[in-house]
């Protein structure tokens, strides 16, 4: 496709129609019961440790349940009054109670058989008496009395809390460190995001789709299109639109920094010819009618895996770092560059195109500095010497593409600030010198919901924002965390067979609302695109269950 | 499950050998500035892949040993002969790799310390045995632990100039101690 072609096309894109919509985390659509079971057992004082550890390597955790919130012992006078009178009405004090203290057995609750049994060496000795082997061997073998509780199995919000639980329920400690708001994105930050995706989303899942049909129709992979925006830039063209007084959300594709298609039938195994090679000139590759792990490439050869790699190989061409010469950075034989297809037309034109000038010498008066999208680049990198011409790099002449003219220096008047700041009148893409890091900030779109791999792959590399059509769910997506009435891409015809979960609303699949977990280091917002005409929708029939 | 790393007997079987490998792999990412995990594919007692960390050079934070090693064994087998590999990593695997692995029909995964912020097979998610489209693997944790936290300590104790912001670390000491829980991986992994 020539560039004239590839214009005409992205300019003739019509944008999808509907809204978007936050998926929720798991803990949203699970919320969790506020109280649950546990037990508690009175054992040897000085078996404590020996007793957690017993516990801990018996019974596993439940990582999305953390009860670090609720003490693990209790000795009898710290015991609740209402628990305490429950268990002396079981049984009644020994005579040195000190001797003992009460462990708790939280969810997910063992089997009372195996607890016992486990706990037994640990009991307390059955009389107060000053206890030797001899005399020990004579009494009745001590037993582990398990009495039921209630516990909380959230944190506490406030200290109160923490105060009227211990006295009711079982002693809890505060930690003002670990705030709930882990189990949700902050509303306003939530909000805010999806006020800034709102106005083009619907333009870049339509672009995604034409990506997707681009790898499908080269027979290099499936039908599956992924696009990484700069939400800074949007806000710019924004910015621009108001000082020239018109809508200028149809400028919209100034913001996407990469597009790539999925090409899992590209790739050369043994030396043997790829399934693109084997099938070439029948599209779509015959491959995608069915599921055949064996020829499904991997995930790194996945429409969003291969974006977040475009935008790291143009780093790479454009920006080498300091310690490491680029000459010899590609030529390490113990890191080979993982083999990807030559970039389509598509691909090609968004990672190698520049930024018109018109949009970088606007007086950008609606843009505070302290703005929260405010480009890291327009502050230089304090961390950062770094000051590379890409055209007098000599390794540049090694590139497989041609290498772009150096960024011609450009200023801009902020505001009513006199301080000049350098934008890039060139690429799009922030070298690392200019702060660009992984794809901290960036927005992707995609034509389906990635698989579990491509979905922390899209947390690792730091995403603000993660958005895919509802349309495009599949049963091997990593993000939703709910069922949805509507059909998704991969569902059974259901004039051919009648899908019995959605019937029976006991819908068997795994949900794992990757893009938000509390129990990960790295979170995004993840949204759904939800086209107005989505109801009347019949699902792809035929279409195999497949990872995106 | 969990091997005994430290025994005679895990040190001398072949178990121990592709471990000492992986180590090895996960020695030199740490010499090269990379998060030190390193890992080796092993098919019929061959070691065919061999994988170390990658993100800081590659500015990809996708490639993980696993996608390395997997990529040097593509260039001489077909993707269903992962299906008899077995992959002996450092760390337990991330999710994102957990996934990839299956999807990739890896036979058996032996891994060092655990990974209780990203791991997929155990750590935060049982990828490798949740229902899916592809068949479960089967998971061994613990074998070279020590030697596995040690990397990750020595390479966390430095400063990460790379960081957008790099957080000050001058007055840090290598923790050598195995006592007192401190079995667990640095909590920044």
């Amino acid at each position: 496709m020539a560039r004239m072609d590839v214009e005409k096309t992205i300019r003739d894109l019509k944008p999808l129609i509907g809204q978007v919509v936050p998926i929720r985390t798991m803990q949203e659509t699970r919320p969790l019961e506020e109280f649950g079971d546990a037990f508690v057992a009175e054992v040897n004082v000085k078996s404590a440790s020996k007793v957690i550890k017993a516990l801990d390597a018996a019974f596993p955790k439940d990582p999305s349940l953390p009860l670090s919130h609720l003490r693990r012992f209790a000795k009898r006078e710290i015991l609740p009054p209402p628990l305490r009178a429950a268990i002396e009405s079981q049984s009644a004090p020994l005579a040195a109670p000190a001797q003992t203290i009460f462990v708790l057995i939280s969810p997910p609750l063992p089997d009372l058989t195996t607890l016992k049994t486990l706990l037994a060496p640990f009991a307390p000795a059955a009389t107060n008496e000053t206890l030797d082997e001899t005399s020990n061997s004579d009494s009745p073998a001590p037993t582990i009395n398990l009495h039921s509780t209630t516990i909380p199995l959230c944190p506490p919000f406030n200290i109160t809390q923490a105060e009227a639980w211990t006295k009711s329920l079982w002693p809890v400690v505060f930690n003002p460190a670990a705030p709930r708001s882990t189990v949700a994105p902050p509303p306003q930050t939530l909000k805010r995001t999806q006020e800034s995706i709102e106005p083009r989303a619907g333009y870049y899942i339509s672009l995604a789709r034409k990506v997707a049909e681009e790898a499908e129709q080269s027979g290099l992979g499936r039908g599956v299109g992924a696009v990484i925006v700069d939400p800074a830039i949007e806000e710019e063209i924004t910015a621009a639109g108001y000082e020239v007084g018109y809508d200028n959300t149809t400028e919209w594709d100034e913001a996407v920094l990469a597009v790539a298609g999925d090409a899992r039938y590209s790739r050369s195994e043994a030396g043997a010819p790829s399934q693109a090679q084997l099938h070439a000139g029948i599209v779509p590759n015959p491959a995608s009618k069915t599921y055949n792990a064996d020829v499904e490439g991997g995930p790194e050869l996945h429409a969003l895996m291969r974006a977040v790699d475009i935008v790291a190989r143009w780093r790479r061409e454009h920006d080498p770092l300091d310690d490491v010469p680029a000459s010899t950075a590609t030529a390490d034989p113990l890191r080979p560059e993982l083999e990807q297809p030559e970039l389509s037309a598509l691909e090609s034109y968004f990672l190698y195109r520049h930024r018109p000038d018109t949009f970088t010498n606007i007086p950008n008066s609606s843009h505070s500095p302290s703005s929260p999208l405010k480009r890291k680049h327009e502050v230089p990198n304090p961390e950062s010497d770094l000051a590379i011409d890409p055209s007098t790099d000599p390794s540049q002449s090694q590139l497989p593409y041609p290498p772009l003219p150096a960024p011609p220096p450009s200023t801009v008047i902020l505001g009513d600030s006199s301080a000049l700041a350098t934008t890039p009148a060139g690429p799009r893409i922030r070298t690392r010198s200019q702060g660009g890091y992984l794809c901290t900030d960036l927005d992707v779109y995609i034509s389906h919901e990635p698989c579990l791999c491509c979905s922390m792959g899209m947390l690792l590399s730091r995403f603000r924002s993660v958005t895919f059509p509802r349309r495009g769910r599949l049963e091997t997506g990593g993000l939703s965390s709910e069922p949805v009435v509507t059909p998704v891409a991969d569902e059974l015809d259901p004039t051919v067979e009648a899908p019995a979960s959605a019937v029976d609303g006991q819908d068997e699949k795994e949900y794992y609302g990757l893009h938000w977990r509390k129990e990960l280091n790295w979170r995004a917002l993840g949204f759904e695109f939800v086209e107005d005409d989505d109801v009347e929708v019949k699902s792809e029939a035929g279409m195999p269950v497949f990872h995106a | 499950m969990e091997l005994k790393g430290n025994s005679m007997v895990a040190e001398g079987s072949r178990h121990g050998q592709f471990m000492k490998e992986a180590l090895l792999m996960g020695e030199k990412a740490l010499q090269s500035g990379e998060t030190p995990v390193g890992c080796v594919l092993v098919h019929n007692d061959q070691i065919v892949g061999f994988g170390m960390n990658d993100t800081n050079r590659s500015m990809n934070g996708t490639r993980h040993a696993e996608f390395i090693a997997i990529a040097e064994m593509l260039q001489s087998y077909p993707k269903s002969e992962l299906q008899s590999t077995d992959l002996y990593v450092t760390v337990e695997p991330c999710v994102m790799c957990a996934s990839a692995l299956k999807q990739y029909r890896i036979r058996s995964v032996y891994f060092g310390c655990a990974n209780d912020r990203f791991g997929g097979t155990g750590g935060v998610l049982s990828l490798h045995s949740d229902p899916s489209i592809d068949p479960p693997y089967p998971v061994y944790g613990g074998l070279f632990k020590e030697e596995a936290i040690m990397l990750l300590r020595r390479f966390y104790i430095q400063e990460n100039d790379k960081a957008p912001n790099p957080r000050p670390k001058k007055n840090r000491e290598l923790n050598t101690s195995f006592q007192n829980g401190s079995k667990e991986a640095p909590p920044t992994w």
